[in-house]
C-alpha cells in the first residue's frame, strides 16, 4: 500500500470533488440568491487549494524521498539528481505540470474569493467564482484521468530513477522559469472567468473592468518574465547561442502576451470613452483560449519542438476543453455582444484613441501571424499528406513589419491627447524624441550597424525611448511643481508604463542586435593555441575529465581575450548515455562571447573543437526584462487621480 | 454593413476554429510521423567511395539487380538488432544471387564499424561516407534508414525504422510481381 | 525654427541611412554558407537549423552545401538539391507556390482587410453625427410644449 500514492490520488479527488461541488453550490446560489449558498463557494474554493496542496507536498515529498514505486518519481527523479533539480523535476514533466497548473490555479481562485469577500452576493463575482472553479475541476479531472502523476509502478521497484531529460537539470533557471509561466498563464483564467460573468449577467460596464485590469495586468507581467526567463535559460543551455527560435511553445507562451498586451492598451479606451466593450471581452476571452491551445500544442506531441513534453492522450482532454472553451466564449459573445455594444466613436485617428486601436489591429495581426505560421503545417499536412516546414525565417521577416509599426506607435501615443490633436502639437512634442531617434540610428552606424532594417528598428526605439522619457521628465517635473515627491512621479499606471515601455525598446534593441550582427565560428584548436573572432581572442587552455555520479564530463578550459578562463563542457549522462553540452558564457555590457565544447580530445593533449558565438548586446535582454518587470510593479500601484469607479457607462 | 457585428463575427471565427480544432484532432503525435521520401520512383542517387575492406565502390556496378542499401552506424541501437535479419536476408539472396546488400556508414569510426562487422558477421560491401554526402543525397536524418532498388535503378521502397526480414522478403515480392 | 531642426533630423537620418545601408562589406562565401544553412532545417533535430545544430546530419548538409557553392550553385538551386533528398520540409521557408503559398498571402491579406476595415469605421463615424439639431426637429419641440400647455 503506497501512502503516498494513495494520498496524492485522496487529495486529487477531493479537489475536483470540491470544485464540482462548489460549481453546483455558487449554480444553486445564484439562482436562489440565497447569501449563504453564495458564502458557501469560498469554503469549496478553499477546500480545492488545500487538496492540490497536498497533492503538491506529497509528490516533492515523494521525489526527494526517492520513492521509485511511484512511476512519475521512477522516470523523473534519480538519486544522482542534485535537490534543486529534483525538487524542479516536478514541473519539468507532464504529470507533475498539470499538478503545478491545479496548484496555482486554486490559488487564484482563493485570492479571488478573498479579495471579493465583501460581494458575495453579487451575481457578478459569484459567476466569475463559479467560471474558475469549472476550470480548477477540469485541471483535476486531467489529473485523475490521463495525467495522473499518483500512478504506481506495478511489478519490480527500480533502484534508481531515469532522472530529468538532462536538458532540465543543466541551469537553475529550471526551478523560476515555469513557476512564473505558470503565475503568468494561469493568471488569465481570472480576467476570463469575470468576462464570462460579465457577459451572462449583462453587466459590462466599467464595474468589470475596474476589477480585472488590475488581475490582467499582474498576470501579464509574470507571464513577461516567464517568458524572458524562458528565454534566457534556452540561451544557457541549448549550445547555438540563440534565444529565440519562434518554436512552437515559444510560440504558445508569446501568443496570450500578444493579445493580453492589445487588452492593456485598449483598455485605456474604455476607461476614457467607454468604448471597444465588446471587443475587450473578446480579448481577454482570446487570451484565455489561448493558454489552453498553446498548453494543447506543448503537451499533445503534434509538434515537434526542443521543448516538448511527453506526448499522452491528455491531447484529446485539452483539444475538447479547448473546443468548449472557445464554444462559450463564442456564445457569450453573440448572443449579448450586439446588445452590449458601446455607442461611442473615436473622432479622430489622431488622438490616442486612434493610436490605441492602431496598436491593438498591430497585436491582433502579429497573433494571427505567429498562430498562423504555427498551426499551417498541420493544416497542410491534413490537406495535402506533404510535410512542410515554417521556421524562424518565416517568422522573422512576416513580424519584422509589424515590430517596427509598433515601435513607431510607442513613440507616438505617449505624445498624442485623447480625442484630437493637430499635426503642430506633435511636431511640437516629438522634435526632442525624433532628435533621440536621431542620435540613436548615428550611434548604431558608428559603431558598425548595417541593414535597412536594423537602423529603422534602431531609429525608432529611440524615438520611442525619447517618448518614454519626455513622458516621464513631464511627470517628474509636474510632482515638483505639486511638492510630492519624484519618486511619485514614475508610480501610477501612465508612468508605469512608460517604464514597461523603455524594457520592450531595450529588449527590442537587443533582439535586433543579437540577431543580425552575431559571428560564429568554430576553431580546433590545441593546447596552448588561440583563434581569434570579432575582435576577441581564445585560447584553448586544456581539458579535464571528471566523473560525477550522474555524468561523465570533459570540461574545457578556455581564456577569454588574455582574462578570466571559462569552462565549456560535454556531459554524457550516465542514465540516459545522451551527451549534452554545458555553453559557458561570458557576459558583458556590449557583448557576450558564447563558448561551445563541440568535439571533447580523444586522449589528453589532443585538440579540440571550441564553439564560438560573439553577440552583442545579449545581456540587454535580460535587463529589458527586469525593466519590463519593474515597470509592471510600478503600474500596479494604484494611481491617486481618478476613482476608477465612477462609470462612464453602466 | 450588418447590424450584428458581433454575432456575425463570432459565426466566422467559430467555423475557422472548428476546422482548426478538426485538424488538431486528427494529427499523429511529431514522433510517429513518416515522412515520404522524395526519392520513391526516381533513379537511386549514386553512392560512391571506399569500403571498409578498402575496396573502391560505385553503385552503379550493381545496376540489374534489386539492392538493399542501408545506412547505419555501430553506435545505433535498432541497427544492432535488425542486423540479423540484413544477415538473413544477404544470405538468402546471395545464394539466389537476385538481390544484394549495400551498406552506408553514417557518421561513425571505420574502426568501431569494422569490429561491429567482425562481431555479427556480414561480409557484403560497408561504404564508408566521411563527408556525410550519400547521407545527405540520399535524404538520410538517422539511421537506421533502409532503401530498396529495383533492378532498373529506381527507389522503391524506404524503410525508416529497423527491418525485419519477413517485412523485406514480403516487400520484395509485392515489387516484383507488381513491376 | 522648429522646422529647421526637423529638417536637420531629416538630413541626419537620411544621410546615416544610406550610409548605413551602402556601406555592407561583401558577403563571403563563409557568410552566404552560414545564411543559407539558416534556412535550411536539420531534419534529425526539432527545427533548428543547420547552421546552429550540432547533429551528424546536419554537419553533413553543412559540408554539402559548402561544396555546392564551391561548384558555383545558387542559392536556389543549393535549396532545390536539398529538396531533392528530404523533400520540402527541408527548407526552413514554407515554398511561395500553391496552397502553401495561403501562408504568405493570408496575413497580408488580412492587414489589408484590416486597414480598410479601420478606414470604414472611421468614415462611419466622422459621417454619422449623434446629435445634430435639424430643424424639424426645432419646430416639434416648438409643438410639443405648446400641446402641453407650456
Amino acid at each position: 500500500m503506497n501512502w503516498t500514492a494513495s494520498l496524492g490520488t485522496l487529495a486529487v479527488a477531493l479537489g475536483f470533488a470540491a470544485s464540482l461541488i462548489g460549481v453546483l453550490s455558487l449554480a444553486m446560489g445564484i439562482r436562489s440568491r440565497q447569501e449563504r449558498i453564495l458564502k458557501s463557494g469560498r469554503v469549496y474554493a478553499v477546500l480545492a487549494l488545500g487538496s492540490a496542496a497536498v497533492a503538491f507536498l506529497a509528490m516533492e515529498r515523494a521525489l526527494l524521498a526517492h520513492d521509485f514505486s511511484l512511476k512519475f518519481v521512477a522516470e523523473n527523479g534519480s538519486r544522482a539528481t542534485p535537490v534543486l533539480y529534483t525538487f524542479a523535476s516536478l514541473w519539468g514533466a507532464l504529470e507533475g505540470s498539470i499538478l503545478l497548473w491545479s496548484l496555482v490555479l486554486t490559488g487564484y481562485t482563493v485570492a479571488v474569493c478573498w479579495r471579493f469577500r465583501d460581494r458575495v452576493t453579487d451575481p457578478l463575482v459569484a459567476w466569475a467564482t463559479l467560471a474558475m472553479l469549472v476550470v480548477c475541476a477540469f485541471f483535476f479531472a486531467l489529473m485523475l484521468g490521463p495525467a495522473n502523476p499518483f500512478r504506481v509502478l506495478s511489478g519490480v521497484i527500480p533502484a534508481d530513477g531515469r532522472g530529468p531529460n538532462p536538458l532540465l537539470q543543466d541551469h537553475p533557471l529550471m526551478a523560476i522559469h515555469p513557476p512564473f509561466l505558470y503565475l503568468g498563464y494561469v493568471g488569465f483564467t481570472v480576467p476570463f472567468a469575470f468576462c464570462v460573468a460579465a457577459l451572462v449577467t449583462g453587466r459590462v460596464g466599467e464595474g468589470w473592468l475596474a476589477v480585472t485590469r488590475r488581475w490582467t495586468l499582474l498576470a501579464w507581467g509574470f507571464l513577461t518574465v516567464g517568458i524572458v526567463l524562458g528565454a534566457w535559460w534556452s540561451y544557457e543551455v541549448l549550445g547555438w547561442g540563440g534565444f529565440w527560435a519562434w518554436d512552437p511553445v515559444e510560440n504558445a507562451s508569446f501568443l496570450p502576451w500578444l493579445t493580453g498586451t492589445a487588452f492593456i492598451h485598449s483598455v485605456m479606451v474604455q476607461e476614457r470613452r467607454g468604448m471597444l466593450r465588446v471587443w475587450n471581452l473578446s480579448l481577454l476571452l482570446a487570451t484565455f483560449s489561448l493558454t489552453i491551445l498553446g498548453t494543447f500544442l506543448t503537451r499533445s506531441g503534434v509538434l515537434d519542438s526542443v521543448h516538448s513534453f511527453t506526448e499522452s492522450s491528455i491531447g484529446v482532454w485539452l483539444l475538447t476543453f479547448f473546443g468548449c472553451v472557445v464554444a462559450v466564449s463564442l456564445g457569450l459573445i453573440a448572443w449579448r455582444g450586439d446588445r452590449l455594444r458601446s455607442p461611442g466613436r473615436i473622432d479622430s485617428p489622431l488622438s490616442r484613441e486612434g493610436a490605441f486601436l492602431a496598436n491593438n489591429v498591430l497585436f491582433a495581426g502579429f497573433a494571427f501571424v505567429v498562430l498562423l505560421g504555427t498551426v499551417f503545417p498541420l493544416v497542410y499536412e491534413a490537406l495535402k499528406d506533404e510535410q512542410i516546414t515554417v521556421g524562424r525565417p518565416y517568422f522573422d521577416r512576416m513580424t519584422a513589419p509589424i515590430a517596427l509599426a509598433l515601435l513607431f506607435f510607442m513613440a507616438i501615443a505617449p505624445v498624442l491627447p485623447w480625442r484630437k490633436a493637430s499635426t503642430e502639437l506633435l511636431r511640437h512634442r516629438l522634435l526632442w524624441p525624433a532628435w533621440g531617434g536621431g542620435a540613436a540610428l548615428v550611434v548604431s552606424v558608428l559603431v558598425g550597424a548595417r541593414g535597412l532594417g536594423q537602423l529603422l528598428a534602431f531609429f525608432l526605439a529611440g524615438f520611442a525611448a525619447g517618448s518614454a522619457v519626455r513622458q516621464l521628465v513631464l511627470a517628474a517635473r509636474a510632482a515638483r511643481r505639486n511638492g510630492t515627491s519624484v519618486f511619485g512621479a514614475v508610480v501610477g499606471r501612465t508612468n508605469g508604463g512608460m517604464v514597461v515601455h523603455l524594457g520592450v525598446i531595450v529588449v527590442a534593441v537587443a533582439f535586433v542586435a543579437a540577431s543580425s550582427f552575431s559571428q560564429s565560428n568554430e576553431f580546433r584548436l590545441d593546447e596552448g593555441q588561440s583563434a581569434h573572432l570579432a575582435g576577441r581572442t581564445i585560447t584553448y587552455l586544456g581539458n579535464e575529465r571528471t566523473r560525477s555520479a550522474r555524468a561523465m564530463t570533459v570540461t574545457a578550459r578556455v581564456r577569454v581575450d588574455g582574462g578570466q578562463v571559462f569552462t565549456p563542457s560535454l556531459n554524457q549522462y550516465i542514465s540516459t548515455g545522451s551527451t549534452i553540452g554545458t555553453p559557458s558564457v561570458d557576459w558583458g555590457l556590449r557583448r557576450d562571447v558564447y563558448l561551445t565544447l563541440v568535439e571533447a580530445p580523444k586522449a589528453a593533449g589532443d585538440s579540440a573543437v571550441i564553439g564560438v558565438v560573439v553577440e552583442p548586446l545579449v545581456s540587454w535582454l535580460w535587463a529589458g526584462g527586469l525593466l519590463m518587470a519593474i515597470g509592471t510593479l510600478l503600474a500596479l500601484v494604484p494611481g491617486r487621480r481618478r476613482n476608477p469607479i465612477i462609470p462612464v457607462s453602466a | 454593413m450588418t447590424k450584428r457585428p458581433a454575432l456575425v463575427a463570432s459565426i466566422v471565427i467559430a467555423v475557422v476554429l472548428a476546422l482548426l480544432v478538426a485538424v488538431l484532432a486528427t494529427r499523429d503525435p511529431a514522433v510517429n510521423r513518416v515522412t515520404k521520401s522524395p526519392l520513391l520512383g526516381r533513379s537511386a542517387p549514386a553512392i560512391e567511395g571506399t569500403t571498409i575492406a578498402g575496396a573502391k565502390f560505385s553503385l552503379a556496378d550493381l545496376e540489374g539487380q534489386w539492392v538493399l542499401v542501408n545506412f547505419l552506424a555501430s553506435w545505433c541501437t535498432p541497427c544492432k538488432r535488425e542486423h540479423d535479419d540484413l544477415l538473413q536476408f544477404a544470405n538468402v539472396h546471395a545464394a539466389t544471387k537476385d538481390a544484394s546488400v549495400v551498406s552506408v556508414v553514417f557518421d561513425d569510426d571505420a574502426d568501431d564499424v569494422r569490429a561491429f562487422f567482425a562481431e555479427r558477421g556480414g561480409d557484403w560491401p560497408v561504404v564508408l561516407d566521411d563527408q556525410g554526402a550519400a547521407a545527405v543525397a540520399w535524404g538520410v536524418p538517422k539511421v537506421p534508414e533502409t532503401f530498396l532498388i529495383a533492378p532498373n535503378g529506381e527507389v522503391v521502397l524506404k524503410v525508416s525504422s529497423e527491418i525485419t526480414f519477413e517485412f523485406l522478403q514480403e516487400q520484395l515480392e509485392l515489387l516484383r510481381s507488381g513491376a | 525654427m522648429r522646422k529647421l531642426a526637423w529638417a536637420a533630423l531629416l538630413l541626419v537620418v537620411v544621410g546615416a541611412l544610406v550610409i548605413g545601408v551602402t556601406d555592407r562589406d561583401q558577403a563571403s562565401d563563409a557568410d552566404r554558407a552560414h545564411r543559407l544553412g539558416e534556412t535550411i532545417m536539420c531534419p534529425a533535430c526539432s527545427g533548428e537549423s543547420v547552421t546552429n545544430s550540432q547533429a551528424p546530419v546536419a554537419k553533413a548538409i553543412r559540408q554539402r552545401i559548402d561544396a555546392l557553392i564551391d561548384e558555383g550553385k545558387s542559392d536556389q538551386e543549393i535549396r532545390d538539391t536539398l529538396v531533392d533528398s528530404f523533400g520540402e520540409r527541408i527548407v526552413l521557408n514554407p515554398p511561395r507556390e500553391g496552397l502553401a503559398g495561403l501562408v504568405w498571402v493570408l496575413p497580408v491579406a488580412a492587414l489589408v482587410v484590416a486597414v480598410a476595415g479601420l478606414v470604414v469605421v472611421f468614415r462611419r463615424w466622422r459621417v454619422a453625427p449623434s446629435t445634430e439639431v435639424s430643424d424639424a426637429d426645432v419646430d416639434a419641440a416648438a409643438r410639443a410644449r405648446q400641446a402641453e400647455g407650456r
